[in-house]
């Protein structure tokens, strides 16, 4: 006789596999039609058939330019800085079970950005020539701020999320402060370019950006990924986690540095760009469930497709002036965070 | 035979030391009792055997071997244990839980075996879970959640599992239900069960040994039988009780009725008295 199988595991991860695959899939489209929308959408419009055109090479001079050195990166610059703050904040929350951490709530976009601006303040010409020095410069303003916000927010032993929270508003608002006095020592020129780059726009982007930060983003996207696992076990908590033999303490050192890298090299390339490290992974969780496995990938494009349609919005918003993405991106941000703490019940 | 010894342990949180000079032995094949009143140390030890706090001093042995000297995913595969009030995230699965605790057993990236699978499947079904399997955990009642938790330490595929109070604030008909599911496991897969419980009838019915601990230290240690005496619970929990022994099955019972211990009170005594009327 037939063993008739009632429940198979297997099945049912398959089964829910494919389905993550196939939203990931629609995603993808998603983001290759926002990608087109906006190409064609700026002071200058291509149309996608000038586009596809130019993009194979049978475009004229001007629309080359306009697509290969103007368009074309900033729109690569902000997949990618969509993606990599994304699942900085999917690793934050998962480390911290805090549903409402996020690297620019926290105050490591900030830490990251003090840091940028000394170095843009003291090192001009170096800043300038060597984009490639600014996300390791970010990286040790993000740190400060990460250790900063850590010693700090623990009370007993214990990090409170609120308390995690309140903290780090704090300690942005701190190394923002700085960030001002130091503005007010620069020259006019600095200072505009500090201005423009501290609110969040990806407007200068050009190829040399994109080059600074993809290492970052393809060294650290998949080191998420593969600990994923662990990620999931020390959902459960610390006790679960220490129980089913994750080494607790090195993990977390470990995804902190992952989480704050990103976040840095983000944020040395874009500025401050708040909320998309909360807002994404939680749209995630949403679609595909609590298993990083899952939520990493999901939440690195729809933190693309948010930070690619808030581009948009902040060249046509007020076109020919464009609005720094960053404040775009917290219009819709903002009060999602604000939602989230008041459904918050510690 | 004794699967876990800790010598000499010494356990505190910070400062404060909570346990001094611990020695206690869990029984191989057997399920333990530990039992004390509130504070008084048994979630700190379960906690310092299970590796997630650090002793002050002394060690713990896993057959015989010091479970500090190995690597703590070894240790994982032999010993399981289930924290008070564990918490998972929103939207997790019972299925999705219990794979869970096959994460000492996995290679690199996370690939589920063939014996993962099996493992899984069969926690799930040992613990009556199949049924709820693609459930959200938060769907489901306090007991149902606990035997889904009971489920991932039995897909870890351990030979000795820690509970920790794994049957407060679950009502009578699930607290019975989870204590016979530890019953099972043990008697038929041969688990050493090692709980914490507060309900001392529950503890007398289920447990073979029994540890009972007051302000970090044994008190008593040793069969059921043997460790439920009016004198050690007296010192152990501060109250009076009588025992009568199950005519059935030997089974002490324990039957508390007050904090002073004033012998005319008591209820044998006034059993006596309703017989004489
Ligand atoms: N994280 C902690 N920090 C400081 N003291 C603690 C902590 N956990 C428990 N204690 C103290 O240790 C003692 C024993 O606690 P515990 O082991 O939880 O007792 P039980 O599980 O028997 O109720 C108590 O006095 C408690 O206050
Ligand atoms: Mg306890």
């Amino acid at each position: 006789m037939e063993d008739v199988k009632v429940f198979s595991y297997k099945q049912m991860i398959s089964s829910k596999k494919n389905k993550v695959i196939k939203l990931t899939g629609i995603m993808l489209l998603l983001l290759i039609a926002t990608f087109i929308l906006s190409m064609n959408l700026g002071v200058i419009r291509l149309s996608p058939w000038e586009v596809t055109k130019t993009f194979f090479g049978f475009g004229t001079h001007k629309q080359q330019l306009i697509l290969f050195d103007f368009r074309l990166p900033r729109i690569v610059i902000a997949i990618l800085i969509g993606a990599g703050l994304s699942v900085s904040g999917a690793i934050m929350q998962g480390i911290s079970r805090n549903p409402l951490a996020d690297p620019g709530i926290l105050g490591i976009n900030a830490g990251a950005g003090f840091a940028v601006v000394t170095f843009i303040l003291f090192f001009t010409r170096v800043a300038n020539q060597s984009i490639f020095l600014l996300p390791l410069v970010a990286l040790v303003g993000g740190f400060t701020a990460a250790i900063l916000i850590y010693t700090l927010s623990i009370k007993n032993g214990a990090v409170s999320p609120v308390r995690m929270i309140l903290v780090g508003i704090g300690i942005g608002m701190l190394f923002n402060a700085f960030i001002l006095l130091f503005q007010m020592k620069m020259q006019y020129h600095q200072f505009m370019s500090a201005a423009i780059w501290l609110a969040g726009s990806i407007y200068g982007s050009n190829w040399k950006f994109v080059l600074a930060l993809l290492p970052w983003i393809l060294i650290l996207l998949p080191y998420a990924l593969y600990k994923a696992n662990i990620l999931n076990v020390m959902n459960l908590g610390e006790q679960n986690a220490t129980g089913l033999g994750v080494m607790i303490e090195r993990e977390r050192f470990l995804l902190s540095i992952t989480a704050v890298a990103l976040a840095s090299a983000c944020v040395s390339i874009g500025g401050g760009i708040s909320f998309v490290g909360l807002v994404s992974p939680h749209l995630a969780r949403r679609l595909v469930g609590p298993r990083h496995e899952y939520l990493i990938p999901v939440s690195a494009v729809i933190g693309s497709i948010l930070l690619l349609v808030s581009d948009m919005f902040a060249r046509q918003l007020l076109a020919p002036n464009e609005i720094p993405t960053g404040i775009v991106v917290a219009v819709i941000g903002a009060p999602y965070f604000l939602y989230l703490l008041a459904r918050s019940d510690s | 035979m004794s699967v876990i010894t800790t010598k000499n342990l010494d356990i505190g949180y910070a400062e404060r030391t909570i346990v001094k000079g611990l020695n206690i032995e869990i029984p191989k094949g057997k399920i333990t009792a530990l039992v004390g009143g509130n504070g008084s140390g048994k979630s700190t030890i379960l906690k310092t055997i299970a590796r997630i706090l650090k002793p002050q001093n002394g060690g713990v042995y896993l057959n015989g071997e010091s479970i500090h000297n190995q690597s703590t995913k070894s240790v994982a595969k032999k010993l399981a244990i289930l924290p008070q009030n564990p918490t998972a995230p929103e939207g997790l699965t019972v299925a999705e839980l219990v794979s869970y605790g096959r994460f000492p057993h996995q290679k690199k990236f996370g690939t589920l075996a063939k014996e993962d699978y099996e493992m899984i499947e069969w926690a799930l079904e040992a613990t009556g879970m199949t049924i709820f399997a693609q459930r959200p955990l938060s769907s489901l009642s306090g007991g149902q959640r606990q035997k889904a938790w009971i489920a991932m330490a039995l897909a870890q595929g351990t030979d000795t599992i820690l509970l920790d109070e794994p049957t407060t604030f679950l009502d009578m008909a699930h607290q019975f239900e989870v204590l016979n599911l530890l019953k099972k496991l043990n008697s038929e897969q041969k688990q050493t069960i090692v709980m914490v419980v507060h309900d001392l009838n529950h503890a007398t019915r289920f447990a073979h040994y029994m540890i009972a601990i007051k302000d970090g230290k044994v008190v008593k240690e040793g069969k059921t039988i043997d460790v439920t005496k009016p004198d050690i619970l007296r010192e152990v929990f501060g109250i009076c009780a009588d025992i009568i022994y199950d005519p059935k099955t030997g089974v002490p019972l324990v039957m508390p009725y007050d904090v002073i211990c004033d012998s005319s009170k008591s209820h044998l005594h006034s059993l006596k008295e309703v017989a004489a009327l």
